[in-house]
């Protein structure tokens, strides 16, 4: 009896463990995730009712839901209470120059053709004065103004355009989707927002590169675009330079949606460190990504490269919802050293003549394993539904893998349904022949490796593909011979 | 795993006592019990939750069943044999009845040949302990499991080494119940060396009363350099339901060739093909040809394990899906580490007739191995409207070109059939269906 009072006892004139202070000077939060770290959150970007409930929503769910045991990897175990879901956005300079970088990194810049000052940038040197990423980009904010297109950070969006947000925020990848995207609603930091109104074709393609030079945006990004009524944008995300980066999770959430007659290209370069030869330390890319057509003849494409992260897991995929709409999913995923990616797409079919095309061009390499999952559904009413599938892997290397597992739903008769996959690997008679022409080994590699990817390269913008083209012979550098 | 065992009450819960009064003094007790825990561990009867079920939801079909205790035997006469349409000239015929060998019906081929035996009989042979309940993938499946626990009799054959088993092996499996029922055949075929041998599976029900689950294993062995080549014709009536166990072992330089051909009125039919290539320059070849109506469900599901190098596989599947019915098919290569020089090819094609038809696939490849030639290949489509259009300038009628048009998209399939008997059979009851389905 006494032993409980003293428990009782004790227990009373303890401090209140779990109450939060919220301190809105403070710039980085502690590590852990509850409801005090997202009202604190919420509060910092000085958000609305609204949103707070609805990232609370999103932070119930996340509790609610299980992790998925269906993919082809081991899934590391990721401990989410020692996470900081909060650094206030500021530069971070890690070195005084560029000697102090890892020569390595230095190395992949200078074939990346990347310039002196973005290289800086991009290692966390401190930037001169003289280079203002700032200003380009206000220049482009001018011109994209004039046309009436919002182009801005979510943060701004939330603030200046709360009723477009509260519009479509979440339509397409629902807060329940699975447990990641529910973690990016609640704790979301950051990410792009973009309108294109009514009959507007966007002049320039817009890119969070500018941006993110500006503002480091961190690890949970949101990204909601959406094309009015006849309008047109391309999109560019991440950039081909290796970044530097301590969070080692990203869950991003992407949503796209098309009106009638609209079309949204989404491209993405990614190329995050993908951890040393033995897999330790990379980054764990797991995204969220889709897009509805959700007018009449309307259009959205994602093209991909991914050669970077330690494991990327994501499915950008397509709900074709108006009639005659068309879904395309272009994808060169390469997995080299011990890096995994089980990447893929879902093209759902609702409307009458959907159509929708899948090139995935899978490269393993060393003990790289890369997996291809792809959905196409065709609903009841998805008349004259067409679908092209085609995945080819490529192996380099007797320890790497390549897997395919391709859904394929049909509920209807009018539907044409079509998907080829192959595997091959270089023949020695390709190389013998280049090597005969006086090309060593290596470029012999790159050469096969850029045809072989052409498909899917042709589809990204030109400054893109080129650089793409480098990063592809870099990932793949060490694994012939 | 998920556990049903909530939503069969009546079949589920009543599995121990059954299994205990059942299996009470049956030969291989442990084998039973083992199989029967590890049955209960995967969770009992697989729900949609289990990846390899997504789309074949077993459990309505068991919920009316209640039991697993087979009837009393009746006597078949010659003339309910004729009637059930499947006799085939030219081939010794096997008659069993809920996986009872009838000998007054059964003609065995000569000893000296094959060796056939009730399972029940079979457990001094050496080709029996050495191949028995053997295969890894047994335990995969949770029907295998279960059949292992519970099984009541089936056929051992044995190909004795280096013969050539002179005319095919005709199996006609007739199944007889007199209330709703779960029952289990197992059989265990071997060929020997160098041996040579052709089984045919055909099914028929007989007259009863209440629905009838056959959960049937087969576990077949080829070994080195032999051939064997294997015949499911899945015929029967409304009062079947059909899950399939194949589970294929085979050894050096052999060949194995299976066809699967669905043309059944049963609700449920579901495959499990499983092929495993234990050692080097193994050749296989897998043709399905499936036809649904009504509100059919008809899953095939096939891997092919490369587990060595030099091997190569082939396999060709093609479905005609009208009225309501669901198609399903999942087609898996995985091609380990060492099998290099692998060549493995895999195509699924679909017709579908109706707008209520739905079809589910999935061909899937897994790849270790860098030195090898994998590629497959699935549509999803109905009769083109430029080929009709062809015909029709012709001067051929709509109907007469488009059951033209059919018959050219499965009798692709017929024409891998190596027995004409067979192969005439096979098409005439394609017909059958497909005529009806044209003429609407």
């Amino acid at each position: 009896m006494s032993a409980e009072q003293d428990i009782l006892q004790e227990l009373a004139g303890r401090d209140y463990e779990f109450g939060f202070e919220t301190d809105i000077e403070m710039d980085i939060a502690p590590p852990g995730l509850n409801e005090d770290i997202i009202r604190f959150i919420s509060a910092k970007k000085n958000e609305p009712e609204w949103l707070l409930e609805w990232r609370l929503k999103g932070f119930q769910l996340f509790q609610k839901l299980a992790m998925p045991t269906w993919q082809n990897f081991k899934l590391p175990e990721v401990d989410f209470q020692s996470v900081s879901y909060y650094a206030a956005p500021k530069n971070k300079v890690k070195y005084e120059s560029l000697d102090e970088v890892d020569p390595e990194l230095l190395r992949t810049f200078e074939k990346l053709g990347i310039p002196l000052e973005e290289q800086k940038m991009l290692s966390g040197v401190a930037v001169d004065a003289v280079f203002d990423s700032v200003s380009v980009a206000t220049t482009f904010k001018k011109q994209l103004n004039e046309l009436g297109i919002i182009f801005c950070s979510f943060t701004e969006a939330v603030q200046e355009h709360p009723e477009l947000l509260r519009k479509y925020l979440g339509t397409v990848v629902p807060q329940s989707d699975n447990i990641y995207a529910a973690l990016n609603c609640a704790v979301f930091s950051d990410g792009s927002f973009v309108y294109i109104p009514k009959g507007v074709r966007c002049p320039m393609e817009l890119s969070t590169y500018f941006r993110i030079n500006a503002k480091n945006t961190g690890q949970f990004e949101r990204t909601l675009i959406v094309a009015d009524e006849g309008s047109y944008v391309s999109y560019l995300e991440g950039c081909t330079a290796p970044m530097r980066d301590e969070n080692q999770l990203h869950a991003a959430v992407v949503e796209l949606i098309a009106m009638d007659n609209a079309e949204i290209k989404y491209s993405t370069v990614q190329n995050w460190y993908p951890g040393d030869a033995d897999g330790k330390g990379g980054i764990y890319n797991f995204v969220t990504k889709r897009g509805i057509c959700k007018g009449k003849n309307s259009k959205i494409s994602w093209t991909q490269v991914e050669t970077g992260s330690a494991i990327t897991w994501k499915y950008p995929g397509v709900i074709l919802q108006g009639d005659n709409s068309i879904g395309e999913f272009y994808s060169v995923a390469v997995t080299s050293k011990r890096q995994v990616a089980d990447t893929g797409t879902k093209m759902v079919h609702i409307g009458k003549n959907t159509r929708s095309r899948i090139i995935s061009k899978g490269i393993s390499a060393i003990h790289g394993q890369n997996t291809y999952r792809g959905l196409v559904k065709v609903g009841p009413n998805a008349t004259n539904a067409r679908n092209f599938t085609q995945c080819d892997s490529l192996l380099i290397g007797d320890r790497c893998g390549a897997h395919t597992f391709p859904y394929i739903e049909s509920k209807n008769n009018t539907a044409m349904v079509e998907h080829e996959a192959t595997t091959s690997k270089i023949g020695e008679d390709q190389v013998f022949y280049l090597n005969q022409r006086g090309i060593d080994s290596e470029q012999a590699v790159n050469m096969i490796v850029n045809g072989y990817a052409k498909e899917v390269l042709n589809q990204l913008p030109m400054e893109f593909a080129v650089e793409a083209q480098k990063l592809l012979s870099i990932t793949l550098e060490g694994s012939v011979g | 795993m998920t556990t049903i065992a909530s939503n069969i009450p009546s079949l589920y819960d009543t599995l121990p006592a059954q299994f205990s009064t059942l299996t009470a003094g049956a030969q291989w007790p442990e084998a039973r019990k083992e199989a029967f825990d590890r049955f209960q561990a995967l969770g009992g009867f697989p729900t949609v939750k289990v990846e390899d079920w997504k789309y074949t939801n077993v459990i309505p079909f068991f919920r009316s069943l209640q039991t697993l205790q087979l009837p009393a035997p009746i006597a078949i006469t010659e003339a309910q044999l004729e009637a059930t349409g499947l006799l085939l000239p030219d081939v010794y015929r096997i008659v069993l009845l809920n996986g009872e060998l009838q000998p007054q019906l059964s003609e065995l081929p000569p000893a000296k040949q094959a060796t056939v035996l009730k399972m029940s009989e079979a457990a001094a042979e050496p080709a029996f302990t050495a191949h028995f309940n053997n295969s890894q993938k047994l335990a995969e499946h949770h029907f295998a499991q279960l059949n292992t626990a519970f099984f009541t009799n089936g056929l051992f054959i044995e190909a004795k080494a280096k013969a050539q088993v002179e005319k095919p092996l005709h199996i006609i499996h007739l199944y007889h119940n007199t209330s709703s029922l779960l029952v289990n055949p197992r059989h265990l075929w071997v060929a020997q060396e160098g041996a040579s041998i052709q089984i045919i599976e055909s099914a028929a029900g007989l007259d009863g009363s209440g629905t009838m689950v056959v959960n049937s294993v087969v576990e077949a062995v080829t070994t080195e350099r032999s051939q064997m080549s294997h015949y499911q014709l899945q015929t029967g009536g409304g009062q079947l339901r059909f899950i399939n166990q194949t589970l294929v072992q085979q050894r050096g330089k052999s060949l194995y060739n299976n066809y699967t051909f669905t043309l059944s009125e049963s609700e449920l039919v579901r495959n499990n093909l499983n092929i495993s290539l234990d050692d080097e320059r193994t050749e296989t070849h897998l043709f399905g040809f499936y036809i649904a109506t009504g509100n059919q469900l008809v899953d095939n599901h096939t891997s092919v394990d490369h587990r060595m190098p030099n091997c190569e596989s082939n396999e060709l599947y093609r479905g005609v899906l009208m009225d309501k019915a669901t198609g399903v098919f999942n087609g898996k290569i995985y091609v380990h580490e060492d099998a290099q020089k692998t060549n493995a090819f895999q195509q699924n094609n679909n017709l579908v007739i109706s707008p209520e038809a739905n079809i589910y696939t999935k061909p899937q490849l897994e790849i270790f191995a860098d030195d090898v030639k994998c590629s497959h290949g699935t549509t999803i489509g109905q009769v083109s409207e430029e080929a009709l259009f062809y015909l029709k300038a012709r001067g051929i009628g709509d109907a007469m070109a488009r059951s033209m048009l059919v018959k050219a998209f499965a009798f692709d399939i017929t024409a891998q059939v190596k027995i004409p008997a067979v192969r005439k059979q096979v098409e005439q009851l394609a017909t059958r269906y497909l005529s009806a389905a044209v003429n609407n």
